[in-house]
């Protein structure tokens, strides 16, 4: 077996309550890594088209990679891998926290849990004795997150669902101690198997091809994370949080159902805020990681909790108007607790206000007023009253209820809060990506509108470029799996001192953003190993991995991602955006919104698909992507 | 014609305001209102717009003509420091 891996999977089935554990297939390995990678070759596999997401055929795939279980920065992550019932797509997450780096303890890649229970249940595997008990789950069933964890106690690593999964919200996600695998609804599939919990334990240790270079080298890489402006220092005063003051000064914030761009009272969301005001001493981290991205904060009769993060201040605060941190803070803890994602909610909670403000629903959600907030929360977990509405996500309450025009999702996953209009790659990435609306699979808005080197991100140049790179680099990152924040580790600290408003950092910009063709070339040439991932990649498994191997291996995944959702009935009609992206102007100086219809047959060319967005044959067989 | 100013966070904490507006003459540039802030501001100002860009409306003036980039009424000039988070 290749280092790295533990060499087994563990198919269980819920309704027979048996389980069996297979040897990895080394070939994939090599082909798509492990996380997403191998997870989505195996559902591709292992599935017919037109299977019902919700049903018993639709497999809930827990997939690690061979980073996992190692003391690497920020590598320990899982991947959960279906088909969508939120995008009637690929489905994908993936998840910090600890049960990754239990399932590398307990000797398993990846698990496969196959049809379903007749009632609650939770498995419990030890990977030491190579078993798997089923236990139910009845005591259970209705417990937050947090509780249930708590019940379950500390000498296991688990993954769990609330109540949110259990009812099958079409935007519930899978917890590890205090992170989610949040997008495209992988809770409500673990729930539709009336699978609880997932607990782990076993005490085998990573096999590496190299220990002593892997364990030097890690030394030297958490210096110099522990000295990176990012890495080391913002993230650790001020989570992810600290981007708000950034994105709201770009006009990129989502404001008002992403009406507007820019939140006046957005101050008071800031991370240097929560830092001054809110935050508590304690701060978290997923097990292993020196980034200590984790905020904690106090909730009135709850007691210290994980803070907001970027994400849900942005989609739960200015996109409701609500600046009042204390409000939102509440939110965040009860989605985390309930188990659902908190882009998808603030996003759905957004166009239901807009659908009241323009009389198209009578909910009493208004814009800028936290009342009824706490209970449609509730509502929408427990699948109550209009609850049960936006239960199902913003694409079909839009249906239901109409305003097509400002439902704000791609392919039915809800965007992220980085509004594409001031932000040209990231709108080609969310149109393109597949699993839908998300910036966490590529990541291109931190090339062009928040970080410390950006291009101008409202011209065309590079702009179809960028998100396949980035793409391919994220579906790699996924596959290891690493935390894709160590790839804001890859800016150097110098260029985060540079004064942004000098001719030479003006000069640097110019000559990137004009790079053209060599942008991508650079990015796909087979060397050495240069970056942090590829050497451990490298050190682990003993194969060489460069940029140039990642770029191919991550196009193959995003290729196989893309013809799943082809099987699945998806177009090339779906890569598009909201309507309010494209037509309506959020600058002052723009006519109209995003120019998708100029970037995206770009965008297929240099992906070599053809003009309906359908991989061509001689692209999969230069991938090896075998149907 | 007046613009409105929203300073970085940490300036925002020595003037106790997180947004103000001035007075500018009628070709006035981004300079201009730099300026100004950096009278309001005080010493420690320098320090403080070192890292920081500035967005008019929310573009860079990087994209456009940088510090001399001429202002219309009711322009929002802010300054921004690059970060990044998920």
């Amino acid at each position: 077996m290749i280092k790295g891996y533990a060499g087994r999977i563990l198919e269980v089935d819920l309704k027979s309550r048996t389980f069996a554990f297979k040897p990895l297939d080394e070939e994939i390995a090599r082909l798509y890594i492990g996380g997403k990678g191998y997870g989505t070759r195996l559902l591709y596999d292992m599935t017919d088209a037109g299977i019902d997401p919700l049903g018993p055929d639709n497999p809930l795939i827990f997939a690690t990679g061979p980073l996992n279980g190692s003391v690497a920065p920020q590598s320990n992550r899982f991947a959960v891998v279906c088909k969508s019932p939120l995008t009637g797509g690929i489905g994908n997450a993936t998840c910090g926290g600890s049960y990754a780096y239990g399932m590398k303890k307990a000797g398993i890649d990846i698990l496969i849990c196959k049809n379903k229970s007749e009632t609650p249940v939770r498995l419990e595997i030890d990977g030491d004795k190579s078993e798997v008990t089923f236990l139910d789950a009845g005591d259970l069933w209705g417990k937050g997150t947090y509780e249930t964890q708590e019940i379950l106690g500390k000498k296991k690593y688990h993954a769990v669902i609330g109540p949110a999964g259990e009812n099958m919200v079409l935007f519930a996600g899978i917890v590890s101690d205090e992170r989610i695998a949040g997008r495209t609804g992988v809770g409500a599939v673990m729930g539709s198997k009336k699978l609880k919990a997932v607990s782990v334990s076993g005490s085998r240790k990573l096999e590496m091809d190299d220990p002593e270079a892997f364990k030097e080298y890690t030394k030297t890489i958490r210096t110099l994370f522990r000295d990176h402006p990012v890495l080391g220092h913002s993230m650790e005063a001020f989570g992810t949080a600290g981007i708000v003051k950034t994105t709201n000064a770009r006009n990129i914030i989502p404001t008002h159902n992403f009406k507007y761009g820019h939140f006046d009272k957005g101050m008071s969301l800031t991370g240097e805020y929560m830092a001054d005001n809110t935050l508590v001493g304690t701060k978290s981290s997923c097990i292993h990681c020196p980034v200590t991205c984790g905020r904690q904060v106090n909730i009135e009769g709850i007691g210290t909790v994980k803070g907001p993060e970027y994400e849900t201040l942005g989609l739960m605060g200015t996109n409701l108007e609500i600046s009042d941190i204390t409000k939102v803070q509440e939110w965040n803890y009860a989605a985390d607790d309930m188990g659902m994602d908190t882009i998808s909610l603030g996003a759905v909670l957004g166009f239901t206000m807009e659908l009241q403000e323009r009389g198209m629903l009578q909910s009493g959600l208004t814009f800028g007023d936290a009342a009824g907030v706490p209970e449609i929360i509730r509502d929408i977990a427990h699948r109550h009253g209009l609850g049960n509405d936006l239960a199902d996500g913003v694409k079909r309450m839009s249906a239901k209820y109409g305003g097509h025009e400002f439902a704000m999702h791609v392919k039915g996953l809800e965007l992220s809060a980085y509004d594409p209009r001031g932000s040209f790659a990231q709108g080609v990435e969310y149109a393109t990506t597949n699993r839908g609306g998300c910036h966490v699979q590529g990541g291109s808005m931190y090339m062009e509108s928040v970080g410390p080197f950006t291009i101008n991100p409202q011209n065309l140049k590079l702009k179809a470029d960028i998100p396949i790179v980035q793409q391919n680099l994220a579906c790699t990152i996924n596959s290891m799996v690493l935390c894709i924040f160590t790839t804001y580790g890859i800016v150097p600290k110098f260029v985060h001192e540079m004064d942004p408003k000098s001719w030479q950092y003006r000069l640097a910009v110019a000559a990137f953003e004009n790079s053209g063709p060599m942008f991508r070339i650079l990015q796909s040439i087979k060397g050495r190993p240069m970056l942090w991932w590829e050497k451990w990649m490298t050190f682990i498994t003993g194969t060489t991995i460069s940029s140039g191997h990642l770029q191919e291996i991550g196009g193959r995944i995003f290729n196989l991602e893309r013809m799943y959702n082809l099987r699945e009935g998806l177009t090339g009609r779906d890569d598009t955006l909201p309507p309010r992206m494209l037509h309506e102007p959020i600058f002052k100086h723009m006519s109209s919104g995003h120019p998708l219809d100029k970037l995206l047959p770009r965008y297929y060319e240099l992906r070599g698909w053809d003009a309906g967005g359908v991989p061509t044959r001689k692209t999969l067989d230069k991938l090896h992507v075998a149907l | 014609m007046r613009v409105s100013v929203e300073p970085t966070y940490e300036m925002t904490k020595l003037l106790k305001i997180d947004r103000f507006e001035v007075e500018i003459a009628d070709a006035a540039t981004v300079a201009d209102v730099v300026d100004k802030t950096k009278i309001k501001v005080g010493p420690e100002f320098d320090r403080l717009v070192r890292l920081a860009a500035v967005a008019v409306n929310g573009v860079l003036v990087n994209y456009r003509q940088g510090m001399k980039t001429r202002l219309a009424d009711g322009d929002a000039i802010r300054f921004v420091k690059a970060s990044a988070g998920g």
